[in-house]
């Protein structure tokens, strides 16, 4: 027989589990309503009618990691050390500082005799780099990010035989922005930092110039 | 006894075992992780240093905060110019004059007792006192003035920014440009990928146009009528490396070309006829990334090289 006390007794845990549940249901309507995130994290935004769109994690971040690409020395590391495979850390091309060369230190092997496309006489290890004829004797150089690895080994041909226009960057559509970035602990050269996220990218020669293209398949474009 | 020898050498090894697997485990520094897409430049450099017939002399420094420009005049005095400055040295390297200039100097040309200096976008004229003469308009729009040279009353400039040879009277009037692209000419036009582009007027009194982009050197009559060009691309010593070199050059008194690049940094001749002739310095005797190796021959031949590195007019003479 059930004593006055058991049934008080009860009757105390039956309300907390009660006001438990309550809350939990009341922070997942919440959720699917759309409230405005206020967590270091990217989340979930969801519309009224049920669809939900993954927001890029630098959106819902006041900073985010950055490579200056005045200090970044190519070793290769931001190619290894990214918990993203492939990298999120890419090659970007500042076309305004380009030479539009035919023989691109950035494109072609050293030792290369005649200058066309052959994967032979590619630089880069994953033929990342498309090369287009302009007018004589003018060539555009393009990135295919869904091939780049970011192993940096054009940006160090282009910086030493020509303008130094290829330049490696976090993209932050792909950048996880781990609060410990793997590459930053690695980094020999400290080339990476924190910067806001209103103005994401370092790009050499044009300072705080922001590079779009942040959503995927969207063109780069100063 | 000799149980207790056997006893006290096994502990002491086993300490340093132990001290071994501690210091292993806990203190040695890991090993350097090796880059899969290491692009080695090095090996591109690698010249067997007693190949160059010219030796380096002392060099010496001018006191001003960057360099960009070298010429020597008749006597073997040797005019320097840089950011805010120009100083004129004997042919020992000591100072003799310097005086201020408005703005950065990109070039200087002594001759007919006055100085040329080009300052970004225009010209200004000095005496050898430091007085400015004159100063000449903007020559054009994005001007980027980087090689003055002087032939009786013609004043020829080339203009990087809108890759140009321009020439002028004395007096600064414009005469006409040169090496603007014209097919019915075979005129090729200039190719300027950086702001690197020299001129000089060769023994016959005509000009010769270095064209960086197309690794050659253009020769024009004064009116810019193309006689013919010469040069070829490629890292090999005989050729011109990278995108656009070279960057300078200089004539030497029998009229051979003394030639500078960046990427590979390297001061050759070659012919009057453009055949490769010979290595005046090797890469690892340069700053790794040095670019804009003015040169200047002075009248004893010997070979000037403003090293914006290192702050110095470096001087190379003959073994």
């Amino acid at each position: 027989m059930p004593t006055r006390r058991v049934f008080l007794q009860n009757l105390i845990r039956g309300g907390i589990l009660a006001g438990l549940g309550l809350l939990t249901g009341s922070l997942v309507f919440r959720s699917r309503k759309g409230g405005t995130c206020r967590l270091n994290i990217s989340c979930n935004v969801c519309s009224k009618n049920g669809s939900c769109t993954l927001v890029p994690a630098f959106e819902t971040r006041q900073f985010v990691w950055q490579l200056d690409p005045s200090k970044c020395i190519q070793c290769g590391r931001c190619a290894t050390e990214c918990v993203r495979t492939p990298s999120a850390v890419k090659c970007v091309h500042v076309y305004a500082m380009c030479g539009y060369c035919d023989l691109c230190g950035g494109y072609f092997k050293p030792d290369t005799k005649t200058l066309n496309t052959g994967a032979e006489n590619q630089l880069c290890p994953t033929s990342a780099i498309k090369r287009s004829f302009i007018e004589d004797p003018f060539f555009e150089y393009t990135i295919d990010e869904n091939l780049c690895i970011g192993c940096g080994k054009c940006v160090k041909g282009c910086g030493a035989f020509g303008n130094g226009s290829l330049q490696l960057q976090i993209r932050h559509h792909l950048c996880d922005n781990c609060n410990e970035c793997a590459i930053a602990r690695k980094c020999p050269a400290g080339a990476f930092s924190r910067i806001p996220a209103t103005s994401p990218y370092l790009l050499r020669g044009f300072g705080k110039q922001p590079l779009s293209g942040d959503k995927p398949g969207e063109p780069e474009s100063f | 006894m000799k149980s207790k020898i056997v006893i006290f050498v096994a502990i002491v090894m086993l300490i340093a075992i132990m001290g071994y697997m501690a210091w292993d485990l806990f203190l040695s520094a890991p090993p350097e992780a090796k880059n899969p897409w290491e692009y080695k430049l090095s090996d591109l450099k690698r010249v067997d240093s007693s190949i160059p017939n010219y030796i380096e002399m002392k060099p010496f420094k001018p006191e001003m905060e960057e360099v960009h420009g070298v010429d020597v005049d008749m006597s073997g005095t040797i005019y320097v110019v840089g950011k805010n400055r120009v100083e004129i040295f004997s042919r020992d390297g000591n100072l003799k004059n310097s005086f201020p200039i408005s703005g950065i100097g990109t070039c200087i040309t002594m001759r007919n007792q006055l100085i040329y200096v080009g300052i970004l976008d225009h010209i200004e004229l000095f005496n050898i006192s430091g007085d400015r003469i004159k100063r000449w308009k903007r020559t054009a729009p994005g001007s980027v003035i980087t090689s003055i040279a002087v032939n009786g009353n013609d004043v020829f400039l080339a203009d990087a920014g809108n890759k140009m040879v321009y020439r002028y009277t004395a007096e600064g009037k414009l005469l006409n440009r040169i090496g603007q692209k014209d097919t019915v000419q075979n005129i090729p036009g200039f190719v300027i990928p950086s702001p690197y582009f020299d001129l000089a007027i060769g023994k016959d009194r005509t000009l010769w146009v270095v064209n960086p982009g197309r690794h050659s050197f253009e020769h024009y009559t004064m009116e810019g009528h193309l006689l013919n060009s010469w040069g070829s691309a490629s890292n090999s010593t005989a050729d011109f490396c990278g995108c656009c070199n070279p960057t300078n050059f200089t004539l030497l008194n029998d009229g051979s070309f003394v030639t500078s690049e960046k990427g590979i940094e390297r001061i050759k001749i070659y012919s009057n006829e453009g055949v490769y002739r010979e290595l005046v310095a090797t890469p690892e005797m340069f700053a790794e990334g040095v670019k804009g190796l003015d040169l200047a021959v002075d009248p004893q031949g010997r070979i000037l090289v403003l090293d914006p590195a290192k702050n110095q007019v470096r001087v190379f003479v003959r073994k």
